[in-house]
């Protein structure tokens, strides 16, 4: 399915981001940021560490505030008067580079307590969907351990899990691999992919180039609080645009290697 | 020396009296406190100055003066201010609590914002609202991290209850320092309450060592 066809299917806008501003102190780092991500579309956003492109994920699900901007995700208006963020966080996913499990509870109380507390369902229908998303992600046989004794790759997928737990609209994902050792990326990416095919609209800030070039429906690359070039990954990657995107791609030792099903660039490491 | 060990056999009835209000001045005055250190703590952290300023205060004064200063204040000034008079059982009882509260208004604040930001990220993400979030996620963590702390305080409160002997509250040290002067046995009298302090307050320091090393913070 190429991108062109899955947008015609799906036209239906999930967010829009409209020339967003956002300063800590003295330092801009989001300046006048566009962004619209459609049902079903698997947006990648990549670029240097400090070029904002976390910090969007974060004033999308206003965990941060924006300065100046709009950001629209279906009827709600982050920020606006008499929107409840509670409502707007619980339907979107969000996915931590240093997973944020609850260490005092077990893996399944972990995905349990979102459906349970929030969306106030009985013990019961929590435990069973909890179970489900559990095996979902394979880890059904970890429901009873505590986070603190499953390696990183699977307190990830339990954190995949939890957010999916509240059967969010679409899924941020906040460089869900870059904390964990080279041997369980490939296990958190298998289920984000897996994701991906089911339909889930994703915004997926990553280092993993390799993935955003064969899952990414749009690839967007972010420098110094811009957004400087997007386009579907195949192109991107293979003929990029700007001279910083270029230089961008070839300081994080991307050449460009085929490789169909790999989505992990081996020569990329994480920071 | 000519010792007589019968006098404390004797009184026994009234050093065991003396022992309970002792541990029920100790328990009623922890559970306050740790209400209290908990209400406090909260305050503290109030993004309102209102709130948290005043909190701040009261918490510096208490923990830069005596008890035992506090504790005749308690019983002698405050009735004077307020025309409030309450029996000495009752104003020692307060006033450990309140000073009990501080130290662990202290203690719960700084297991609160030892929390990673995270953790409330992560809540929040879930929908989560912030009252939610605090008691669900962040104080069973913080709590757990704060134990072996609330320990030290414990044993320090349970020493600390022989001052309100001084406003005439029945307790182990006011019955022993009583029954010195009626008896004038001095050496067994004190020695009793020396024993008897011990027998309880070992154990309960043991305990707190125990619980140092099982809710030693690993991170």
């Amino acid at each position: 399915m190429t991108t062109e066809v899955k947008k015609l299917d799906n036209p239906e806008v999930v967010l829009r981001v409209e020339r967003v501003c956002k300063s800590f102190g003295n330092l801009q780092v989001l300046k006048d940021v566009d962004l619209i991500v459609r049902k079903g579309e698997v947006v990648c956003l990549i670029g240097p560490s400090g070029s904002g492109k976390s910090t969007i994920l974060r004033c999308i699900n206003a965990l941060e505030e924006i300065d100046s901007g709009k950001v629209q995700f279906r009827e709600l208006t982050v920020g606006a008067k008499g929107t409840n963020l509670n409502d707007l966080r619980r339907r979107m996913g969000m996915v931590f580079q240093s997973f944020e499990l609850f260490p005092h509870r077990s893996a399944l109380d972990n995905v349990a307590i979102g459906p349970r507390r929030v969306l106030k369902l009985s013990k019961a229908v929590a435990r069973e969907r909890a179970i489900g998303l559990l095996r979902k992600v394979g880890l059904e046989d970890k429901a009873d351990s505590w986070p603190a004794n499953l390696s990183g790759g699977q307190q990830q997928r339990v954190a995949i899990a939890r957010a999916l737990a509240m059967e969010p609209e679409m899924m941020l994902f906040d460089e869900p691999t870059s904390a964990l050792d080279p041997e369980t990326v490939g296990e958190v990416l298998s289920v984000m992919k897996q994701l991906a095919d089911e339909g889930m609209t994703m915004v997926i800030v990553t280092h993993e180039m390799n993935f955003a070039r064969s899952v990414a429906d749009r690839v967007v690359v972010f420098d110094k609080g811009r957004i400087i070039e997007e386009g579907p990954g195949r192109e991107l990657f293979t003929a990029p645009k700007t001279e910083r995107t270029i230089e961008f791609l070839r300081h994080i030792g991307w050449h460009g290697q085929p490789g169909e099903d790999n989505t992990r660039n081996k020569g990329v490491s994480d920071g | 020396m000519n010792l007589d060990w019968n006098v404390v056999w004797e009184n026994r009835g009234l050093f065991l009296e003396g022992a309970l209000v002792t541990v029920l001045l100790a328990l009623a005055s922890m559970a306050l406190g740790i209400i209290g250190g908990l209400g406090l703590a909260l305050a503290r952290l109030s993004r309102h100055r209102v709130v948290s300023i005043p909190v701040a205060l009261l918490v510096d004064v208490v923990r830069s003066t005596p008890v035992i200063m506090q504790i005749y204040w308690a019983y002698y000034v405050v009735p004077i201010l307020t025309g409030l008079r309450l029996d000495a059982l009752e104003t020692g009882i307060i006033t450990l609590a309140i000073n009990v509260s501080a130290y662990n208004c202290e203690i719960f604040r700084a297991g609160i914002v030892s929390i990673r930001k995270g953790q409330w990220q992560a809540a929040m993400a879930l929908g989560m609202g912030k009252a939610r979030v605090l008691f669900e996620i962040i104080l069973p963590q913080a709590i757990h991290r704060v134990i072996p702390a609330l320990a030290n305080i414990w044993v320090a409160l349970f020493k600390n209850t022989s001052l309100v002997s001084t406003i005439a509250v029945a307790d182990l040290t006011y019955v022993a320092l009583t029954l010195r002067v009626e008896t004038f046995r001095v050496l067994e009298i004190l020695t009793a309450m020396a024993v008897l302090y011990w027998i309880m307050g070992y154990p309960q320091a043991k305990f707190a060592d125990w619980l140092h090393k099982k809710f030693k913070v690993e991170e």
